[in-house]
């Protein structure tokens, strides 16, 4: 069963064996980041290096939201050739109702000052009614949307609680966003959400150059259609906010 | 730079989660497929025979469910239903009509039977999506998903146990096709 990672793991004996397989597992199905304290495979640089090393067979990295915490991600290169694959996009709908819960839970907040500038966890539920009036969709399809996204752990629902009303927060996929991912994602809730602000205006003269620029090392900037598929849904922010103007 | 075409045939399955294809199409070295005789799913490949069960020994929460017990029980009505060869290995196993499996879930359950079809309907869709059961919604049949084509042998004693304690649909005659 394991052939694919054997040639990784056969010189380790069986107490690294089972640490790197149970670290593995750990960044790979976790919900949250997981403390490098609980996994030695975590702790130590050079089982960390192996642990890379199996991750990297299926295009997935290592990414550290916090000191001493991992969790797994797609790796650039990999998000961008996914993303460019039609059928690894989600469907419009659920992009719409993400860019929505990104813009009410993590955009408004923080330009409030409510919210640190790269998290993407959110304590801010976008109310479901809020939801229904931008999204347009028909009851039964932005259901079925949240549905998906929240078995994907794009979204997470929160219960309404005595004066708090309840609604939907980015959801634990949000941990394992590289920092590119962050970054790109960052621009583009700003292209979204302030279109004619002096910061949208810089991202956009900023991917300009890089288009122009045939010195460009970062193959993302080049081509603004091919970025992570944790970040795409928001590419989708600007069309889903013209909808409801 | 061009990413290894193997490395992405993994990644694209992990990002697809569970899907199909012909059950003659290859499957992508570093990953099981799990056949039918027509259809083969593609399914990950998990170092040493381990599972993400390993997550409870290290009391690491996994992805969060909706509704994890009541999830947890309708899966187990519809094995009840679909998985009727308990000796046997549960996948590919067999058909069931949903009504079938709704009729086992209501059984198990204490309170509105009609609620209780209704919550379970919403379960198997949710139990679909995600590659545990395989809905046709149009058929109005269910039958085990792919997923449980990576239960190990010797984890399955104690769920074959609490299926054959489960009540038997009523419908034993119902059409299977």
């Amino acid at each position: 069963m394991s052939e694919l990672f054997e040639p990784l793991l056969r010189s380790y004996d069986e107490k690294r064996r089972s640490e790197l397989v149970a670290a593995y597992l750990a960044v790979e199905h976790a919900a949250e980041p997981v403390p490098e304290v609980r996994f030695p495979a975590l702790r130590e640089p050079a089982l960390r290096r192996t642990l890379e090393a199996m991750l990297g067979l299926s295009g997935r990295t290592l990414v550290r939201p916090a000191p001493k915490t991992w969790i797994s991600g797609y790796r650039d290169d990999v998000a961008a050739a996914l993303a460019a694959d039609p059928a690894c996009v989600p469907p419009v709908e659920e992009r719409a109702v993400l860019a929505l819960v990104l813009i009410h839970s993590v955009a408004i907040p923080r330009a409030t000052g409510l919210l640190a500038e790269d998290s993407w966890q959110s304590p801010y539920p976008t109310p479901l009614e809020e939801l229904r009036r931008r999204s347009q969709l028909p009851v039964g399809e932005l259901e079925a949307a949240l549905r998906r996204l929240r078995a994907a752990g794009l979204v997470a629902q929160v219960r309404a609680d005595g004066e708090e009303t309840g609604g939907y927060v980015p959801g634990p996929q949000f941990h394992r966003l590289t920092d590119t991912a962050r970054r790109r994602l960052q621009e583009e809730l700003i292209l979204a959400a302030g279109p004619d602000s002096p910061l949208a205006a810089a991202i956009r003269a900023r991917r300009r150059n890089r288009v122009h620029d045939p010195q460009a090392r970062d193959p993302q900037a080049r081509d603004p259609q091919a970025h992570d598929p944790h970040d795409r849904q928001a590419h989708d922010t600007a069309h889903a906010q013209g909808e409801t103007r | 730079m061009t990413v290894d075409p193997h490395v992405l045939a993994r990644a694209r399955a992990r990002v697809l989660g569970v899907v199909s294809a012909d059950a003659s199409a290859p499957v992508p070295s570093g990953l099981t497929g799990a056949s039918d005789g027509t259809r083969v799913w593609l399914l990950p490949q998990w170092p040493d025979g381990a599972t993400p069960a390993l997550l409870e020994e290290y009391d690491t929460a996994p992805m969060p469910l909706d509704r994890p017990g009541q999830q947890r029980r309708v899966l187990a009505a519809a094995l009840r239903c679909c998985w009727t060869k308990l000796d046997d290995a549960p996948w590919p196993g067999g058909e069931a009509p949903v009504i079938d499996v709704l009729e086992v879930y209501a059984g198990m359950s204490r309170g509105d039977a009609d609620l209780a079809r209704r919550w379970a309907t919403g379960e198997l869709r949710r139990l679909s999506d995600t590659g545990w059961l395989l809905l046709d919604e149009t058929a109005g049949t269910v039958r085990p998903g792919p997923r449980v084509a990576l239960w190990r042998e010797e984890s399955l004693a104690s769920l074959r146990d609490l299926l054959r304690r489960l009540p038997q649909p009523v419908r034993e005659d119902a059409p299977h096709e």
